[in-house]
């Protein structure tokens, strides 16, 4: 301790030894101030900020340069939400003592986070300014006002006194106890609060007494129905003897409660559920739908697909049919080969050879006609758009030179055998010439003959017919007119001894086997005069051609 | 029952952070000491 009036460091002695001041009664302060400030730092410890800030504010009125007194203060202040009395307090301290001060600590910790400095300052101006719409009578704006200030400054203990008159101005108190009590959990022996608390309470337990039945009822004899008693702040009022009365009614309120619950249920909140779920089901349903839509599509799409892929597998089926089997493109080229290699390996099986091209079918081309003359052609009939050309050359050359060497061979066979009188065979060797070379005169003519001698003179007039319409150029043409001028029948009947047939079989009618019946000797006659008829036309041709 | 216009004339404005210069030099910062000193100084001139 130093002399308050030189600074000299003070002894024992009741006076200065340095100035010779007196300094008992300095004593005496200094030593007051110190019980302020333990008194002071107690409360503060206990959370009584209220009661710290009247001892220290004490303490600093006796020793201004308690440092640490006065940086106590400060942050008391500042617990209590006042940042601008601490910040006061803390640069007072600072000036006072400038080197080891705590105080700069406190300072730059609040100062490092200026957004919490921002709104705290908010929150006071916002306290003001509900302070001035409470003295100006706008409890309702003060409200809150206040509100959001504690929003923002929850420690702000003025703000919560405030807040908790104005409750209790406008009779809600148990609004400003909560309030209230919320404010004594910063400073919990704040004087103003704890008044404006009792009177909380106390306005609440008079409500309770108003609103009670029970309470107007016997109030009047309440002094002997009831003891009251005061506990704290609080006056308790027990009844005596009093019985509630049975559970029935509870029950029954317990019932009611239920069906009322259970028809607002029913009615408010079922509805919108069902309305809620109703809408979801709608929601799937239409999602549902446009996905069924979509794959019907699809489905439509593939369908058309797999048709598609279905007749081009038909057609390929087709045209691997016509390829291969026994009516195939293969078949006809094998009987081809076939016939090439009959020809080349045997020249002379003619026959055999043309069996062979018989085989192969012959779709005529529609531009092409069929050869009327047993002459090579390079046509072969074929048509272009089945064969190829390739095929149709070699088809051609064979069919050229083997029919007319065939029908060459089956004519002379034909004519042997007529010169043998074998006749069947000579028809059967004729037959085939006439069908390798349909219009070869010499083969009809030579068929007509052995028809004739064998007795068979519808077949024979047929034949001398075809020579005589269709082949008037013919060599033959002369002679088949001439035998059809004497009838195949007669010729037959004249012929008929040397053959060593009955002719008299014929006269006589006989149902004998190769006899001819009147309706064919009819149609032969018929058939040789309209030959005849035709024939006259030809006019002189038929001495020439005899 | 309290009366809320008395009570309302306790409270005072907080000082708000731009009157932080002014509050400081409003501080009254004059202790026992100080009048300790006047007195003695005053003895002394008579």
């Amino acid at each position: 301790m130093r002399c308050f009036n030189c600074g000299a460091e003070l002894t024992i002695n009741p006076f200065c030894t340095n100035c010779g001041a007196d300094i008992r009664e300095y004593r005496r302060i200094m030593w007051a101030s110190n019980q302020y400030y333990n008194d002071g730092l107690t409360k503060a410890k206990v959370r009584d900020l209220s009661g710290a800030v009247l001892s220290l504010r004490a303490c600093l009125k006796l020793n201004r340069t308690n440092i640490e007194a006065r940086n106590l203060l400060g942050l008391v202040y500042f617990e209590m939400g006042e940042a601008v009395a601490a910040f006061s307090e803390w640069v007072v301290s600072k000036s006072m003592k400038s080197d080891k001060n705590i105080a700069d600590d406190f300072m730059e910790t609040i100062q490092a986070n200026p957004s919490r400095l921002a709104t705290i300052n908010q929150s006071i101006k916002k306290y003001n300014q509900a302070l001035a719409y409470a003295k100006q009578g706008s409890l309702d704006l003060a409200v809150i006002q206040l509100k959001k200030v504690l929003q923002m400054n929850p420690n702000l203990v003025v703000a919560y006194e405030l807040l908790g008159l104005l409750y209790l101005e406008s009779e809600e108190f148990k609004r400003a106890r909560r309030i209230l009590s919320q404010a004594m959990r910063i400073d919990r022996n704040n004087t103003r609060i704890l008044y404006y608390l009792k009177e909380a309470e106390d306005g609440i337990a008079a409500r309770f007494q108003q609103d009670s039945p029970r309470g107007r009822k016997q109030e009047g004899r309440a002094s002997a129905d009831s003891i009251t008693y005061t506990s704290g702040n609080e006056t308790i009022i027990q009844p005596v003897n009093t019985i509630e009365k049975g559970g029935s009614s509870a029950a029954v309120n317990i019932i009611i409660g239920l069906v009322i619950g259970c028809a607002l249920m029913f009615f408010l909140v079922l509805p919108a559920r069902i309305r809620s779920a109703s809408s979801e089901m709608d929601d799937q349903l239409k999602e549902v739908s446009d996905e069924l839509t979509v794959k019907n599509a699809d489905l439509e799409e593939q369908d058309k697909k797999i048709e598609a892929l279905q007749s081009e597998n038909d057609e390929l089926k087709g045209s691997l049919g016509d390829l291969a089997g026994s009516s195939g493109m293969s078949e006809r080229y094998d009987h081809l080969a076939e016939a090439a290699l009959n020809y080349i390996k045997n020249p002379e099986d003619v026959t055999g050879t043309e069996a062979l091209l018989k085989l192969i079918p012959v779709e005529n081309s529609p531009e092409e006609t069929v050869s009327l003359e047993i002459l090579p052609s390079t046509s072969s009939g074929l048509d272009p758009t089945i064969y190829s050309q390739a095929f149709r050359d070699l088809y051609s050359y064979l069919d050229n030179d083997v029919s007319s060497r065939a029908a060459r061979t089956y004519i002379d066979s034909g004519r042997e055998k007529l010169e043998n009188d074998e006749y069947q065979a000579a028809i059967a060797d004729l037959l085939k010439a006439t069908e390798i070379a349909p219009l070869n005169d010499e083969a009809w003519f030579y068929l007509a003959e052995s028809y004739k001698e064998s007795g068979d003179s519808i077949h024979a007039t047929q034949a001398y017919s075809k020579i005589v319409n269709e082949m008037a150029d013919s060599p033959y043409a002369g002679k088949a007119k001439e035998n059809l001028s004497n009838g195949a029948a007669t010729e037959n009947d004249d012929q008929g001894d040397d053959n060593g047939r009955a002719a008299d079989d014929n006269d006589d009618n006989d149902n004998t086997e190769g006899a001819l019946s009147e309706e064919d000797i009819a149609a032969q006659q018929l058939a040789a005069m309209q030959v005849l008829q035709a024939a006259a036309g030809a006019g002189t041709t038929e001495t020439g051609a005899e | 029952m309290i009366d809320f216009e008395e009570e309302l004339k306790k409270f005072h404005p907080s000082p708000e952070v731009e009157d932080a210069e002014n509050q400081i030099r409003a501080l009254d910062v004059t202790d026992m000491v100080d009048l300790i000193v006047h007195l003695e100084e005053r003895n002394n001139i008579r």
